[in-house]
């Protein structure tokens, strides 16, 4: 009797190491697998990251180059109001997308991408704030209204 | 184009140059004020909607990189440098407000008046900017 239990615990490890065996022959191409497909992500990652912040650079150019109108009317006026509210919600949106990126930052993944997204952020911030500065606040302060003024006298 | 600057601009610029992590500052500068005309230069953020003479805040050396202030006058052919700050390194700031804008742009006029002024050049190889004061030139 206690030779048959042996004989069945002996069956049960040749089994088990020999479906251990033969699992960790196919290992390394699974791991392969895993490991490609993550290199994949990563990449696929920093592609939409620089697309996105190419995109944000042409808006804060675009949105620099309004400065350079001159003459605009009270419906312009109110539709530039609307655009400045409407890139405050976007940099919104776009700071809660970069927060959990600090956790691949810190990693050493994606760095000087996603450095460069948040850049691209502070400088939309920038762009509307300067707008809102040119067309709703400094046209409002007299000292620099009267400079405007005087320097046609140069 | 004749190329001026404020005391403050002057200041601030060496102070930036003799660090090194602002060690291109100079070469940004040339490279982009010198040897051009105003069209070359109609670009960056106009803060006051004049035609004859835009106040300017420019971003240089790409992303992140300087703010310069300056303003060009056109009908005299000059440009002012007024004010230069980096965004990034251990000089950096946040861009100025709108008081220190204002406040930069009376000094400009009153120092144009006055030929309170540096008047910048090239030395030989054209690598550094020299500052003349306007009453030794």
């Amino acid at each position: 009797m206690e030779n048959i239990s042996h004989k069945s615990e002996i069956i049960d490890i040749f089994s088990n190491v020999r479906n251990f065996s033969f699992e960790e022959k196919k290992a390394p191409i699974l791991n392969e697998e895993r490991i490609n497909a993550l290199l994949d992500a990563i990449l696929d990652f920093k592609t939409n990251l620089k697309g996105k912040t190419e995109r944000i650079y042409s808006i804060n150019e675009r949105i620099e180059k309004i400065t350079w109108f001159n003459n605009l009317d009270e419906e312009s006026l109110m539709l530039l109001n609307d655009l400045i509210s409407v890139a405050k919600d976007l940099r919104t949106s776009l700071i809660r997308q970069y927060i959990p990126m600090g956790y691949f930052r810190k990693k050493g993944i994606a760095k000087e991408e996603i450095k460069d997204f948040k850049n691209s952020i502070d400088e939309l911030k920038e762009s509307f704030e300067d707008l809102e500065s040119v067309f709703f606040f400094l046209p409002k302060m007299p000292e620099f209204v009267e400079t405007t003024t005087k320097l046609t006298l140069v | 184009m004749e190329l001026y600057c404020l005391e403050d601009f002057k200041v601030e610029f060496e102070k930036l140059k003799s660090k090194k992590s602002y060690k291109t500052i100079e070469q940004e500068l040339i490279g982009y004020f010198f040897g051009k005309t105003p069209e070359q230069l109609y670009s960056g953020t106009r803060l006051n909607h004049s035609v004859d003479a835009p106040y300017i805040k420019k971003r240089l050396s790409g992303r992140g990189g300087y703010r310069v202030y300056f303003l060009l006058v056109i009908k005299n052919d000059s440009l002012y440098l007024m004010f230069i700050h980096p965004k990034t390194g251990p000089q950096g700031s946040d861009n100025i407000t709108d008081e220190s804008k204002a406040y930069l742009y009376k000094k400009v006029l009153a120092c144009i008046q006055s030929k309170d002024l540096y008047k910048l050049t090239l030395d030989k190889p054209n690598t550094k900017i020299q500052f003349d004061r306007l009453d030794s030139v």
